[in-house]
């Protein structure tokens, strides 16, 4: 499914003027897992990427179960957006050619598989800033289908 | 049982939180509630809308585990992950909290915090983070 204009055009780092979001993933036993992500941006119009900070539960559940949510947390400026698909980890030393749902694992990876030093977080403040910024690959997720969690609205579909 | 600190409390209240559920298959559905009440040590409890009970109240019966986040600058401020067991009672859900990780990124990220007796996680928090909850 492809993002609109205002969501390609906002779907990057806050420190870039775009959000913080949180990725959500599900054990094999169904157990979720809810996550902010601060390092985010659209890869194509139908994918979007986030870097892989050792997210250690994320990884496991994305392994046994490859799907996942992502929600604008903040700020918000009345973008309620629900992004859910397929999801995997493209780590690095992974096969170049390797193809996750359109995209290939190389061109994300020379993209994005350095955050810091394409985008440095310079803007957070010292007490929540990471004391190293470690990536080991990029959270790849395949927009499947969005849907708005605007509480009085939630579930309405958006393209 | 895990006890929730006065400073997750405090984030909790102010800004609510992104909840994770999945059906018994593990397919995600996420819902935002912006605002949220905390009861004894360990129970966070949210007023949803109707369209958030329809949304989620199938996941809720088959499956009552969930994961909440903390919404909005809480999402930054307040890096913690609260995993526990939902029940839906009408327009009310309660989360009984079993499971609290700190997502700070770095080296405590996924570090367990309900494990830790309250008063190391109190001085935890002291040592990460400058504030003691969200701005008055």
């Amino acid at each position: 499914m492809k993002m609109n204009d205002e969501m390609l055009s906002s779907l990057k780092a806050i420190g870039q003027g775009g959000f913080v979001v949180h990725l959500t993933t599900v054990s094999a036993k169904a157990v979720p897992n809810t996550v902010g992500e601060r390092f985010v941006a659209a890869f194509g119009d139908e994918h979007i990427v986030i870097a892989d900070m050792f997210a250690q539960k994320t990884k496991v559940n994305l392994n046994e179960n490859p799907v996942g949510i992502i929600t604008v947390a903040h700020p918000v400026k009345g973008r309620y957006w629900a992004f859910r698909g397929p999801c995997t980890i493209i780590m690095w030393g992974e096969d170049d050619d390797y193809d996750f749902h359109g995209v290939k694992a190389g061109d994300v990876l020379r993209e994005w598989g350095d955050w810091a030093a394409k985008e440095p977080p310079s803007e957070v403040p010292p007490d929540i800033r990471p004391p190293a910024l470690c990536q080991r690959g990029v959270i790849t997720l395949k927009v499947d289908d969005i849907y708005s969690w605007k509480p009085d609205e939630l579930g309405k579909e958006i393209n | 049982m895990a006890i929730l600190s006065p400073r997750m409390k405090g984030w909790l209240e102010r800004f609510g939180c992104h909840i994770g559920t999945a059906n018994k298959s593990g397919f995600p559905t996420t819902i935002v509630v912006e605002q949220a009440t905390t009861e004894g040590d360990s129970v966070v409890s949210f007023n949803l809308t109707d369209a958030q009970v329809n949304h989620i109240k199938d996941n809720i019966q088959t499956n009552p585990y969930v994961a909440l986040a903390p919404h909005a600058i809480a999402s930054i401020r307040a890096a913690y992950q609260f995993k526990g067991a939902a029940t839906l009672d009408g327009n009310k859900l309660k989360v009984d909290v079993k499971e609290i990780y700190c997502t700070k990124p770095g080296p405590e990220a996924a570090l367990r915090l309900d494990t830790l007796p309250p008063e190391h996680v109190i001085k935890f928090e002291e040592s990460r983070w400058r504030d003691v909850g969200p701005p008055k």
